[in-house]
């Protein structure tokens, strides 16, 4: 299942391409943001910060059973790190409408680019 | 739609894309398809079974399976074999998914018997085998165990009372693939893995309860070989594979694999073929991270075996011995395995990868179980939840042909986007419990994307193998229960 990104900013950016995650496991509407979870990352490049932040949230997702519906990412697209707060809670199979499970981001088409103001994400997921 | 000039049609099955059709290609591609597969067959599977032809010390030729589809980097339903010196290992030839494969349990049961039942029968599983986002499994193991269960896989489960002692035998490898490391697998991927034992996972993912279909018995004497005896025997097909622990070990090495392909001089015509020489370090612990995947799978689908003989016990008030539900065979559909072939006049160890494709071994093979030595491996091939599986039998041929390889299952025809604005998932439901199937489902559109629409028509894939004398079939398995994820 693949999704474009896009933001005038990179942190926005970034914030985008963890609620299109998101939304492609569960309605996020089902989801309340009872527990926060904070993430600090580093990489080589930006493609792959974005790499390890949204391989991150999937890994949160099967070892701890979070998902999250709300997130403010801080990326330094200098130092290629970022510093993310997510918010969100227990899977709850009664009352979270579940979608599809997102198992892994391929290096399918997947890259950060950058046109003039804007930044755009592409990614495919394996489900 | 498929249709190249430069392709040569070797049979009425078979066709072959020379070397001369792209720069670069080492050996030519070889594709099995009858017309009609061939002509529905996405463009993709040509530039990527024709990219996989590039690879370093690849032998003989880039194959695709009956079923090919567009993957990520080699086709799904694709096969590649590689010099162990020479060649290389590639994440994308096996597959996200390490060892996504199918288990088949027979019982001694008669369809009469189970199907006043049936809907007792799948609600009971559906509780006892989770499926869908998120879901962990019953049966928990410890840190420190991870290295044993994915070293001895099915071996480790008969010693600790998780499996009958005739199990092992009956899963390919004898249920687990030598050169396993955990040292070589990221905390990341154990910590996902460890509360997954015995759950379904989603998306294709099925547990199914199958009736022997009397209308399609085409060798009788080699079902009784496998355990089929009856018409209307009732049989359990498990699909799934090494969920979150062998995705993260995938996703782990990609990235490794990406950043030294510069180091070896490798240069790749499509990212998701990162790939690096077999015989280098990164490439060493990517084979026994992999291996630990796929014994990982194993021992999943023992633990849902072991789900599925207690329900059966609790339904029909037997225990699983009484009912004779042993396992018939469990094969891979995505591995990488090192294997001895003979090919172009030599006799020798190479890499074969599989990924969405079946081993077929033929009779005598060493590595075949004793009681199915002389007939040759079972292949189980899976079809969609609407139309059923198949049961056939490796080949010499498929030695001689194809590294001991045949297709896997159907192919998707169509994105789940577009097969979930074509069906509803409750209206299809209902449509399949009026044609004898009773579905139960984690979620609705999860049902909808696995409409027997979505996928290719698998008789077809099963005729066009057999008629290439890769697989031959031996009964088909009708749907009459399915647990989806």
């Amino acid at each position: 299942m693949a999704f474009e990104a896009s933001s005038n900013t990179v942190s926005g950016l970034f914030e985008s391409c963890a609620e299109a995650l998101t939304e492609i496991m569960v309605d996020p509407r089902t989801v309340k943001p009872r527990v926060t979870r904070v993430f600090e990352i580093s990489a080589d490049t930006l493609d792959r910060l974005l790499y390890d932040f949204l391989t991150e949230l999937i890994v949160v997702k099967d070892v701890d059973s979070l998902l999250f519906s709300k997130y403010l990412v801080r990326v330094d697209p200098v130092g290629n790190s970022l510093k993310a707060t997510a918010k969100g809670e227990e899977i709850d199979r009664g009352r979270h409408k579940l979608r599809n499970d997102a198992k892994a981001v391929t290096m399918h088409m997947f890259g950060v680019t950058r046109a003039g103001r804007s930044w755009k994400a592409t990614v495919v997921l394996d489900i | 739609m498929v249709q190249l000039a430069s392709m040569k049609q070797i049979s009425d099955v078979a066709w072959e894309i020379p070397p001369s059709y792209k720069a670069g290609m080492n050996v030519p591609a070889r594709i099995y398809a009858n017309k009609t597969l061939l002509a529905g067959m996405d463009a993709g599977v040509i530039d990527q079974v024709t990219n996989v032809a590039c690879l370093p010390g690849i032998v003989r030729y880039s194959y695709a399976m009956a079923d090919a589809h567009w993957g990520y980097g080699f086709p799904i339903g694709g096969v590649a074999a590689f010099d162990l010196e020479k060649g290389v290992i590639s994440p994308g030839g096996i597959g996200f998914d390490v060892n996504c494969g199918m288990r088949l349990i027979r019982t001694n049961l008669h369809y009469s018997e189970v199907k006043p039942r049936i809907k007792e029968l799948v609600d009971l599983i559906f509780r006892l085998v989770p499926a869908g986002v998120g879901v962990k499994g019953s049966q928990s193991f410890g840190q420190s165990q991870m290295g044993d269960i994915t070293t001895l896989g099915v071996r480790w489960c008969a010693e600790h009372d998780l499996a009958w002692d005739d199990d092992p035998e009956h899963v390919e490898e004898g249920g687990f693939i030598k050169g396993a490391d955990i040292s070589k697998v990221s905390r990341q991927a154990v910590s996902r893995g460890i509360s997954q034992f015995g759950t379904l996972g989603s998306g294709n993912h099925y547990l199914e309860i199958q009736v022997v279909d009397p209308a399609r018995y085409f060798d009788r004497d080699l079902a009784k070989n496998f355990g089929i005896v009856h018409d209307d025997q009732v049989v359990v097909m498990i699909h799934c594979g090494s969920r979150g622990f062998g995705h993260q070990i995938c996703t782990d090495y990609l990235r490794t694999f990406e950043s030294n392909m510069r180091k070896f001089g490798i240069e790749v015509r499509d990212r998701d073929l990162a790939c690096l020489p077999i015989s280098s370090k990164e490439g060493k612990d990517y084979y026994s991270a992999m291996v630990c995947a796929a014994n990982f799978a194993f021992v999943n689908r023992q633990i849902i075996v072991n789900q599925v003989r207690d329900a059966f016990s609790r339904v029909f008030h037997r225990d699983a011995e009484a009912l004779d539900m042993h396992l018939i065979y469990d094969v891979c559909h995505n591995v990488g395995k090192v294997e001895h072939h003979t090919f172009d006049g030599t006799s020798t160890d190479v890499l074969v990868h599989r990924k969405g494709a079946t081993r077929s071994f033929g009779p005598g093979h060493p590595d075949i179980p004793a009681p199915y030595r002389a007939v040759g491996q079972p292949v189980i091939i899976g079809g969609s939840m609407e139309t059923g599986s198949y049961l056939l039998v490796g080949t010499k041929k498929a030695m001689e042909e194809t590294f001991g390889s045949t297709a896997h299952g159907s192919g998707r025809t169509m994105s789940r986007t577009a097969a979930k604005r074509e069906v509803r998932g409750a209206e299809l439901q209902k449509k399949m419990l009026e044609r004898g199937i009773y579905v139960k489902a984690a979620t609705m559109d999860g049902l909808a994307e696995e409409a027997g629409m979505a996928y290719k028509d698998i008789s077809e894939v099963v005729e066009t193998m057999d008629a290439a004398g890769i697989s031959k079939k031996v009964v088909a398995l009708r749907p009459v229960g399915n647990i989806k994820g």
